[in-house]
Protein backbone atom coordinates (compact mmCIF):
# COMPACT_ATOMS: atom_id res chain seq x y z
CA UNK A 1 0.00 0.00 0.00
CA UNK A 2 1.20 3.44 -0.87
CA UNK A 3 0.19 5.81 1.93
CA UNK A 4 0.79 9.53 1.50
CA UNK A 5 0.97 10.63 5.13
CA UNK A 6 2.86 13.87 4.69
CA UNK A 7 0.67 14.91 1.80
CA UNK A 8 -2.45 14.16 3.81
CA UNK A 9 -1.15 16.07 6.82
CA UNK A 10 -0.25 19.07 4.66
CA UNK A 11 -3.52 18.95 2.80
CA UNK A 12 -5.94 18.18 5.63
CA UNK A 13 -4.06 19.74 8.55
CA UNK A 14 -4.93 23.43 8.09
CA UNK A 15 -8.57 22.61 7.50
CA UNK A 16 -8.69 20.44 10.61
CA UNK A 17 -7.16 23.25 12.66
CA UNK A 18 -10.09 25.44 11.65
CA UNK A 19 -12.36 22.52 12.49
CA UNK A 20 -10.83 22.29 15.96
CA UNK A 21 -11.83 25.91 16.57
CA UNK A 22 -15.41 25.07 15.58
CA UNK A 23 -15.41 21.97 17.78
CA UNK A 24 -14.10 23.86 20.80
CA UNK A 25 -16.58 26.66 20.24
CA UNK A 26 -19.50 24.25 19.99
CA UNK A 27 -18.35 22.21 22.96
CA UNK A 28 -17.60 25.06 25.32
CA UNK A 29 -20.74 27.05 24.57
CA UNK A 30 -22.99 23.96 24.63
CA UNK A 31 -21.45 22.69 27.84
CA UNK A 32 -21.92 25.94 29.72
CA UNK A 33 -25.47 26.34 28.47
CA UNK A 34 -26.26 22.68 29.13
CA UNK A 35 -25.01 23.01 32.71
CA UNK A 36 -27.26 26.05 33.24
CA UNK A 37 -30.23 24.37 31.55
CA UNK A 38 -29.54 21.24 33.57
CA UNK A 39 -29.53 23.14 36.86
CA UNK A 40 -32.73 24.94 35.90
CA UNK A 41 -34.50 21.71 34.96
CA UNK A 42 -33.25 20.05 38.15
CA UNK A 43 -34.72 22.88 40.22
CA UNK A 44 -38.01 22.69 38.35
CA UNK A 45 -38.16 18.95 38.90
CA UNK A 46 -37.70 19.53 42.63
CA UNK A 47 -40.36 22.24 42.64
CA UNK A 48 -43.28 21.93 45.00
CA UNK A 49 -45.69 22.54 42.13
CA UNK A 50 -46.82 19.30 40.56
CA UNK A 51 -47.49 20.81 37.14
CA UNK A 52 -43.97 22.16 36.77
CA UNK A 53 -42.50 18.85 37.90
CA UNK A 54 -44.72 16.98 35.45
CA UNK A 55 -43.83 19.18 32.49
CA UNK A 56 -40.13 18.64 33.01
CA UNK A 57 -40.42 14.92 33.67
CA UNK A 58 -42.05 14.60 30.24
CA UNK A 59 -39.49 16.91 28.65
CA UNK A 60 -36.53 14.99 30.03
CA UNK A 61 -38.03 11.66 28.99
CA UNK A 62 -38.64 12.88 25.45
CA UNK A 63 -35.08 14.11 25.12
CA UNK A 64 -33.55 11.01 26.66
CA UNK A 65 -35.77 8.74 24.61
CA UNK A 66 -34.74 10.15 21.22
CA UNK A 67 -31.30 10.18 19.62
CA UNK A 68 -29.27 13.38 19.54
CA UNK A 69 -28.91 12.87 15.80
CA UNK A 70 -32.67 13.04 15.32
CA UNK A 71 -32.90 16.05 17.62
CA UNK A 72 -30.30 17.86 15.51
CA UNK A 73 -32.26 17.25 12.31
CA UNK A 74 -35.42 18.34 14.06
CA UNK A 75 -34.00 21.60 15.33
CA UNK A 76 -32.21 22.45 12.08
CA UNK A 77 -34.94 21.53 9.60
CA UNK A 78 -38.28 21.19 11.41
CA UNK A 79 -38.27 23.94 14.02
CA UNK A 80 -37.73 26.78 11.50
CA UNK A 81 -40.57 25.44 9.36
CA UNK A 82 -42.87 25.29 12.35
CA UNK A 83 -41.90 28.77 13.49
CA UNK A 84 -42.42 30.24 10.06
CA UNK A 85 -45.78 28.57 9.85
CA UNK A 86 -46.86 29.72 13.28
CA UNK A 87 -45.66 33.28 12.84
CA UNK A 88 -47.15 33.69 9.38
CA UNK A 89 -49.96 36.21 9.62
CA UNK A 90 -51.76 38.19 6.98
CA UNK A 91 -49.58 38.51 3.95
CA UNK A 92 -46.24 38.46 5.74
CA UNK A 93 -44.26 35.28 5.53
CA UNK A 94 -41.34 35.26 7.97
CA UNK A 95 -38.21 33.49 6.96
CA UNK A 96 -36.60 32.19 10.11
CA UNK A 97 -33.53 30.04 9.65
CA UNK A 98 -30.86 28.83 12.00
CA UNK A 99 -27.23 28.67 11.09
CA UNK A 100 -25.99 25.10 11.27
CA UNK A 101 -23.68 25.88 14.18
CA UNK A 102 -26.36 27.57 16.30
CA UNK A 103 -28.80 24.73 15.63
CA UNK A 104 -26.05 22.32 16.62
CA UNK A 105 -25.31 24.21 19.82
CA UNK A 106 -29.03 24.35 20.63
CA UNK A 107 -29.38 20.60 20.08
CA UNK A 108 -26.39 19.69 22.21
CA UNK A 109 -27.50 22.13 24.91
CA UNK A 110 -30.96 20.63 25.15
CA UNK A 111 -29.78 17.04 24.90
CA UNK A 112 -26.98 17.32 27.41
CA UNK A 113 -29.05 19.68 29.57
CA UNK A 114 -31.60 16.89 30.03
CA UNK A 115 -28.94 14.39 31.07
CA UNK A 116 -27.12 16.87 33.29
CA UNK A 117 -30.39 17.78 35.01
CA UNK A 118 -30.60 14.19 36.23
CA UNK A 119 -27.06 14.44 37.59
CA UNK A 120 -27.85 17.65 39.46
CA UNK A 121 -31.20 16.38 40.65
CA UNK A 122 -29.79 13.27 42.26
CA UNK A 123 -26.84 15.26 43.64
CA UNK A 124 -29.21 17.75 45.26
CA UNK A 125 -31.36 14.94 46.66
CA UNK A 126 -28.30 13.21 48.08
CA UNK A 127 -27.37 16.14 50.32
CA UNK A 128 -28.10 15.19 53.93
CA UNK A 129 -31.29 16.80 55.30
CA UNK A 130 -29.20 17.69 58.34
CA UNK A 131 -27.26 20.13 56.16
CA UNK A 132 -30.49 21.90 55.24
CA UNK A 133 -31.81 21.84 58.77
CA UNK A 134 -28.63 23.25 60.25
CA UNK A 135 -28.84 26.07 57.69
CA UNK A 136 -32.48 26.71 58.50
CA UNK A 137 -31.72 26.64 62.23
CA UNK A 138 -29.14 29.39 61.73
CA UNK A 139 -31.89 31.53 60.25
CA UNK A 140 -31.33 31.15 56.53
CA UNK A 141 -34.41 31.08 54.32
CA UNK A 142 -35.20 27.99 52.25
CA UNK A 143 -33.84 29.74 49.17
CA UNK A 144 -30.61 30.77 50.90
CA UNK A 145 -30.13 27.21 52.16
CA UNK A 146 -30.53 25.96 48.61
CA UNK A 147 -28.19 28.55 47.12
CA UNK A 148 -25.49 28.65 49.75
CA UNK A 149 -25.47 25.19 51.26
CA UNK A 150 -27.18 22.60 49.09
CA UNK A 151 -26.26 23.62 45.54
CA UNK A 152 -22.56 24.27 46.20
CA UNK A 153 -22.24 20.75 47.62
CA UNK A 154 -24.35 19.21 44.87
CA UNK A 155 -22.23 20.90 42.19
CA UNK A 156 -19.02 19.67 43.76
CA UNK A 157 -20.37 16.15 43.92
CA UNK A 158 -21.38 16.38 40.26
CA UNK A 159 -17.95 17.35 38.93
CA UNK A 160 -16.75 13.81 38.07
CA UNK A 161 -19.87 13.07 36.01
CA UNK A 162 -19.84 16.50 34.39
CA UNK A 163 -16.24 15.85 33.37
CA UNK A 164 -17.30 12.68 31.60
CA UNK A 165 -20.08 14.52 29.83
CA UNK A 166 -17.66 17.20 28.66
CA UNK A 167 -15.40 14.61 27.06
CA UNK A 168 -18.40 12.86 25.50
CA UNK A 169 -19.59 16.19 24.19
CA UNK A 170 -16.35 16.93 22.38
CA UNK A 171 -16.69 13.61 20.58
CA UNK A 172 -20.41 14.10 19.93
CA UNK A 173 -19.70 17.29 18.00
CA UNK A 174 -18.91 14.91 15.14
CA UNK A 175 -22.68 14.44 14.84
CA UNK A 176 -22.98 18.06 13.80
CA UNK A 177 -21.53 17.04 10.43
CA UNK A 178 -24.98 15.80 9.45
CA UNK A 179 -26.42 19.28 9.63
CA UNK A 180 -23.45 20.66 7.72
CA UNK A 181 -21.46 22.23 10.53
CA UNK A 182 -17.93 22.25 9.17
CA UNK A 183 -16.41 20.47 12.10
CA UNK A 184 -13.72 17.81 11.90
CA UNK A 185 -15.64 14.89 10.41
CA UNK A 186 -17.21 16.86 7.59
CA UNK A 187 -13.86 18.41 6.66
CA UNK A 188 -12.20 14.99 6.67
CA UNK A 189 -14.97 13.47 4.57
CA UNK A 190 -14.65 16.21 2.02
CA UNK A 191 -10.89 15.88 1.82
CA UNK A 192 -10.96 12.08 1.67
CA UNK A 193 -13.50 11.97 -1.10
CA UNK A 194 -11.50 14.40 -3.17
CA UNK A 195 -8.09 12.78 -2.71
CA UNK A 196 -8.96 9.14 -1.99
CA UNK A 197 -6.50 9.28 0.91
CA UNK A 198 -9.13 7.50 2.96
CA UNK A 199 -6.88 5.65 5.40
CA UNK A 200 -4.68 8.66 6.05
CA UNK A 201 -7.53 11.12 6.45
CA UNK A 202 -9.62 9.16 8.91
CA UNK A 203 -6.57 8.07 10.90
CA UNK A 204 -5.52 11.69 11.25
CA UNK A 205 -9.08 12.55 12.29
CA UNK A 206 -9.06 9.89 15.02
CA UNK A 207 -5.72 11.13 16.30
CA UNK A 208 -6.98 14.71 16.45
CA UNK A 209 -9.96 13.60 18.55
CA UNK A 210 -7.60 11.72 20.85
CA UNK A 211 -5.37 14.78 21.19
CA UNK A 212 -8.43 16.80 22.15
CA UNK A 213 -10.09 14.40 24.55
CA UNK A 214 -7.21 12.78 26.43
CA UNK A 215 -5.76 15.96 27.96
CA UNK A 216 -9.29 17.15 28.71
CA UNK A 217 -10.04 13.99 30.65
CA UNK A 218 -6.82 14.54 32.54
CA UNK A 219 -7.65 18.18 33.30
CA UNK A 220 -11.09 17.15 34.56
CA UNK A 221 -9.45 14.65 36.92
CA UNK A 222 -7.33 17.45 38.33
CA UNK A 223 -10.33 19.74 38.78
CA UNK A 224 -12.18 16.88 40.42
CA UNK A 225 -9.36 16.44 42.90
CA UNK A 226 -9.17 20.13 43.66
CA UNK A 227 -12.86 20.41 44.49
CA UNK A 228 -13.21 17.13 46.25
CA UNK A 229 -14.28 17.59 49.85
CA UNK A 230 -14.49 14.83 52.35
CA UNK A 231 -17.58 14.62 54.42
CA UNK B 1 -49.70 37.97 82.31
CA UNK B 2 -46.66 38.86 84.40
CA UNK B 3 -45.71 35.19 84.17
CA UNK B 4 -45.26 35.50 80.39
CA UNK B 5 -43.23 38.67 80.77
CA UNK B 6 -40.47 36.99 82.71
CA UNK B 7 -40.27 33.95 80.56
CA UNK B 8 -38.32 33.64 77.38
CA UNK B 9 -40.26 30.75 75.94
CA UNK B 10 -43.78 29.68 76.76
CA UNK B 11 -45.18 26.60 75.13
CA UNK B 12 -48.76 25.61 75.74
CA UNK B 13 -50.58 22.39 74.83
CA UNK B 14 -48.22 21.56 72.00
CA UNK B 15 -49.26 18.52 70.00
CA UNK B 16 -47.68 16.89 67.02
CA UNK B 17 -49.13 14.19 64.83
CA UNK B 18 -47.43 12.29 62.04
CA UNK B 19 -50.48 11.01 60.25
CA UNK B 20 -52.33 9.14 62.98
CA UNK B 21 -49.22 8.79 65.10
CA UNK B 22 -49.57 11.14 68.06
CA UNK B 23 -45.97 11.94 69.08
CA UNK B 24 -46.48 14.96 71.31
CA UNK B 25 -49.48 15.19 73.56
CA UNK B 26 -50.35 18.68 74.80
CA UNK B 27 -46.92 19.45 76.17
CA UNK B 28 -46.35 22.61 78.20
CA UNK B 29 -43.02 24.24 78.87
CA UNK B 30 -41.91 27.53 80.30
CA UNK B 31 -38.28 28.57 80.06
CA UNK B 32 -37.02 31.65 81.85
CA UNK B 33 -34.06 33.71 80.82
CA UNK B 34 -30.80 32.15 81.96
CA UNK B 35 -32.40 28.83 82.75
CA UNK B 36 -30.95 25.47 81.68
CA UNK B 37 -33.63 22.86 81.06
CA UNK B 38 -32.62 19.27 80.37
CA UNK B 39 -35.08 16.90 78.75
CA UNK B 40 -34.47 13.22 79.42
CA UNK B 41 -36.40 10.12 78.52
CA UNK B 42 -36.27 6.88 76.53
CA UNK B 43 -35.84 6.99 72.77
CA UNK B 44 -39.12 7.49 70.97
CA UNK B 45 -40.48 9.52 73.85
CA UNK B 46 -40.91 12.60 71.67
CA UNK B 47 -38.18 14.68 73.25
CA UNK B 48 -36.28 15.40 70.02
CA UNK B 49 -39.53 16.14 68.17
CA UNK B 50 -40.45 18.51 70.97
CA UNK B 51 -37.12 20.31 70.68
CA UNK B 52 -37.45 20.53 66.90
CA UNK B 53 -40.91 22.01 67.31
CA UNK B 54 -39.44 24.86 69.35
CA UNK B 55 -37.56 26.30 66.35
CA UNK B 56 -40.18 25.02 63.92
CA UNK B 57 -38.02 22.46 62.15
CA UNK B 58 -41.15 20.46 62.87
CA UNK B 59 -44.43 22.27 62.49
CA UNK B 60 -46.59 21.65 65.58
CA UNK B 61 -50.06 20.29 64.83
CA UNK B 62 -51.67 22.39 67.56
CA UNK B 63 -50.83 24.43 70.60
CA UNK B 64 -48.96 27.70 70.95
CA UNK B 65 -45.38 28.88 71.21
CA UNK B 66 -44.62 32.32 72.56
CA UNK B 67 -41.07 33.60 72.33
CA UNK B 68 -40.50 36.74 74.38
CA UNK B 69 -44.19 37.58 74.07
CA UNK B 70 -44.29 37.04 70.33
CA UNK B 71 -46.59 34.41 68.94
CA UNK B 72 -44.28 32.30 66.85
CA UNK B 73 -47.04 30.42 65.08
CA UNK B 74 -49.31 33.28 64.02
CA UNK B 75 -47.38 33.87 60.82
CA UNK B 76 -46.62 37.53 61.50
CA UNK B 77 -43.06 36.82 62.45
CA UNK B 78 -41.08 35.21 59.65
CA UNK B 79 -39.83 31.79 60.69
CA UNK B 80 -36.29 32.43 59.49
CA UNK B 81 -36.09 35.65 61.50
CA UNK B 82 -37.37 33.91 64.61
CA UNK B 83 -34.75 31.18 64.15
CA UNK B 84 -31.99 33.81 64.16
CA UNK B 85 -32.76 34.25 67.86
CA UNK B 86 -32.81 30.56 68.67
CA UNK B 87 -29.66 28.58 67.94
CA UNK B 88 -29.55 24.84 67.56
CA UNK B 89 -26.86 22.20 67.91
CA UNK B 90 -27.55 18.80 66.37
CA UNK B 91 -26.47 15.29 67.21
CA UNK B 92 -24.85 14.96 63.77
CA UNK B 93 -23.00 18.36 63.90
CA UNK B 94 -23.84 19.12 60.24
CA UNK B 95 -20.93 21.44 59.63
CA UNK B 96 -20.71 22.57 56.01
CA UNK B 97 -18.01 20.25 54.63
CA UNK B 98 -17.02 22.50 51.71
CA UNK B 99 -16.18 25.44 53.94
CA UNK B 100 -13.27 25.90 56.29
CA UNK B 101 -14.03 26.07 59.99
CA UNK B 102 -13.81 29.86 60.06
CA UNK B 103 -16.19 30.20 57.11
CA UNK B 104 -18.62 27.78 58.73
CA UNK B 105 -18.80 30.22 61.61
CA UNK B 106 -18.86 33.49 59.69
CA UNK B 107 -21.29 32.46 56.96
CA UNK B 108 -24.52 33.14 58.87
CA UNK B 109 -23.55 36.48 60.46
CA UNK B 110 -22.06 37.73 57.19
CA UNK B 111 -25.14 36.81 55.20
CA UNK B 112 -27.89 37.42 57.71
CA UNK B 113 -26.48 40.24 59.83
CA UNK B 114 -24.48 41.96 57.11
CA UNK B 115 -21.28 41.80 59.09
CA UNK B 116 -18.18 42.48 57.06
CA UNK B 117 -15.64 39.71 56.62
CA UNK B 118 -12.96 41.09 58.95
CA UNK B 119 -15.37 41.84 61.75
CA UNK B 120 -17.04 38.44 61.49
CA UNK B 121 -13.68 36.67 61.45
CA UNK B 122 -12.40 38.44 64.55
CA UNK B 123 -15.50 37.30 66.36
CA UNK B 124 -15.27 33.79 64.95
CA UNK B 125 -11.71 33.46 66.23
CA UNK B 126 -12.86 34.54 69.68
CA UNK B 127 -15.59 31.94 69.60
CA UNK B 128 -13.13 29.28 68.51
CA UNK B 129 -10.92 30.22 71.42
CA UNK B 130 -13.89 29.93 73.71
CA UNK B 131 -14.62 26.36 72.56
CA UNK B 132 -10.91 25.50 72.79
CA UNK B 133 -10.16 25.32 69.07
CA UNK B 134 -8.22 28.53 68.49
CA UNK B 135 -5.83 26.86 66.06
CA UNK B 136 -8.44 25.14 63.88
CA UNK B 137 -9.82 28.11 61.98
CA UNK B 138 -8.08 27.30 58.71
CA UNK B 139 -8.92 23.60 58.34
CA UNK B 140 -11.85 21.78 56.78
CA UNK B 141 -14.32 19.99 59.08
CA UNK B 142 -13.27 16.58 57.71
CA UNK B 143 -9.96 16.82 59.56
CA UNK B 144 -11.64 17.32 62.94
CA UNK B 145 -12.67 14.71 65.50
CA UNK B 146 -16.34 14.40 66.45
CA UNK B 147 -15.86 16.36 69.63
CA UNK B 148 -14.07 19.13 67.75
CA UNK B 149 -16.79 19.22 65.10
CA UNK B 150 -19.46 19.57 67.74
CA UNK B 151 -17.56 22.40 69.40
CA UNK B 152 -17.28 24.18 66.05
CA UNK B 153 -21.04 23.64 65.62
CA UNK B 154 -21.57 25.33 68.98
CA UNK B 155 -19.35 28.24 67.92
CA UNK B 156 -21.27 28.48 64.64
CA UNK B 157 -24.56 28.72 66.52
CA UNK B 158 -23.12 31.30 68.95
CA UNK B 159 -21.97 33.52 66.09
CA UNK B 160 -25.59 34.55 65.53
CA UNK B 161 -25.81 35.72 69.18
CA UNK B 162 -28.82 33.57 69.97
CA UNK B 163 -30.74 34.27 73.17
CA UNK B 164 -31.77 30.65 73.44
CA UNK B 165 -29.77 27.57 72.47
CA UNK B 166 -31.32 24.20 71.71
CA UNK B 167 -29.19 21.06 71.95
CA UNK B 168 -30.48 17.86 70.37
CA UNK B 169 -28.48 15.03 71.95
CA UNK B 170 -25.21 16.85 71.26
CA UNK B 171 -22.98 14.07 72.56
CA UNK B 172 -24.85 10.96 71.45
CA UNK B 173 -22.80 10.49 68.28
CA UNK B 174 -19.46 10.93 70.04
CA UNK B 175 -16.89 8.43 71.17
CA UNK B 176 -17.06 8.23 74.98
CA UNK B 177 -13.69 9.91 75.48
CA UNK B 178 -14.83 12.96 73.46
CA UNK B 179 -18.05 13.59 75.35
CA UNK B 180 -16.37 15.50 78.17
CA UNK B 181 -14.89 18.25 76.02
CA UNK B 182 -18.31 19.10 74.55
CA UNK B 183 -20.08 19.01 77.89
CA UNK B 184 -17.42 21.31 79.38
CA UNK B 185 -18.14 23.90 76.69
CA UNK B 186 -21.87 23.60 77.33
CA UNK B 187 -21.34 23.94 81.05
CA UNK B 188 -19.28 27.06 80.43
CA UNK B 189 -22.15 28.55 78.42
CA UNK B 190 -24.61 27.73 81.19
CA UNK B 191 -22.38 29.47 83.70
CA UNK B 192 -22.29 32.57 81.51
CA UNK B 193 -26.07 32.67 81.74
CA UNK B 194 -27.02 31.29 78.34
CA UNK B 195 -30.58 30.03 78.24
CA UNK B 196 -30.51 26.42 77.08
CA UNK B 197 -32.87 23.55 76.39
CA UNK B 198 -30.90 20.33 76.18
CA UNK B 199 -32.17 16.94 75.10
CA UNK B 200 -29.61 14.56 76.50
CA UNK B 201 -28.74 11.10 77.70
CA UNK B 202 -25.96 12.50 79.88
CA UNK B 203 -27.52 12.19 83.30
CA UNK B 204 -24.42 13.51 85.00
CA UNK B 205 -24.64 16.71 82.98
CA UNK B 206 -28.37 17.09 83.65
CA UNK B 207 -27.86 16.59 87.36
CA UNK B 208 -24.95 19.01 87.55
CA UNK B 209 -25.88 21.79 85.14
CA UNK B 210 -29.66 21.85 84.74
CA UNK B 211 -31.90 24.14 86.74
CA UNK B 212 -34.79 21.95 85.79
CA UNK B 213 -35.06 18.40 84.47
CA UNK B 214 -38.00 17.17 82.41
CA UNK B 215 -38.72 13.49 82.02
CA UNK B 216 -40.68 12.64 78.87
CA UNK B 217 -42.23 9.39 77.83
CA UNK B 218 -44.80 8.44 75.20
CA UNK B 219 -45.24 12.06 74.08
CA UNK B 220 -46.06 13.32 77.58
CA UNK B 221 -44.08 15.24 80.13
CA UNK B 222 -44.29 12.69 82.90
CA UNK B 223 -42.42 14.60 85.56
CA UNK B 224 -40.44 17.78 85.92
CA UNK B 225 -38.55 19.38 88.70
CA UNK B 226 -35.18 20.40 90.08
CA UNK B 227 -32.44 17.86 89.29
CA UNK B 228 -32.08 16.85 92.92
CA UNK B 229 -35.80 16.00 93.00
CA UNK B 230 -35.85 14.08 89.72
CA UNK B 231 -32.65 12.17 90.36
CA UNK B 232 -32.85 12.01 94.15
CA UNK B 233 -36.50 11.43 94.78
CA UNK B 234 -38.49 10.81 91.60
CA UNK B 235 -42.22 10.73 92.34
CA UNK B 236 -43.45 8.96 89.26
CA UNK B 237 -43.10 5.24 88.79
CA UNK B 238 -42.11 5.65 85.12
CA UNK B 239 -39.34 8.08 86.03
CA UNK B 240 -38.01 5.70 88.64
CA UNK B 241 -37.96 2.83 86.17
CA UNK B 242 -36.19 4.88 83.54
CA UNK B 243 -33.56 6.18 85.91
CA UNK B 244 -32.99 2.71 87.32
CA UNK B 245 -32.20 1.54 83.78
CA UNK B 246 -29.86 4.35 82.79
CA UNK B 247 -28.03 5.16 86.01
Amino acid sequence: MDLKWSEAIDGLGPSLLQGVVVVLQATIISFILAALVGLLIAMCRLSKWKVIRGVFVVFVEIIRGTPLLVQLFYIYYVVPLLLNHLLASGGTQPNIQFTALSAGIAGMTINYGAYISEVFRSAILSIDTGQKESGLALGFTQLQVLRKIVIPQALRNSIPVLGNYLVMMIKDTSLLAVISVSELLLRTQTYASQTFQTIESYTILAVVYLILSLPLAHIMKMIEKKFHVEN
Amino acid sequence: MSETKQSMLTITKLSKYYGKNHVLKKVNLNVKKGEVVCIIGPSGSGKSTFLRCINLLERPSSGSIFYQDNDVLDGKWKTNEYRQHVGMVFQGYYLFPFKKVIDNITMAPRTLKNKNKAEAEVEALELLKKVGLADKDDVYPASLSGGQKQRVAIARALAMHPELLLFDEPTSALDPELVGEVLRVMKGLAEEGMTMVVVTHEMGFAREVANRVIFMEGGYIVEEGAPEEIFGNPKNERTREFLARVL
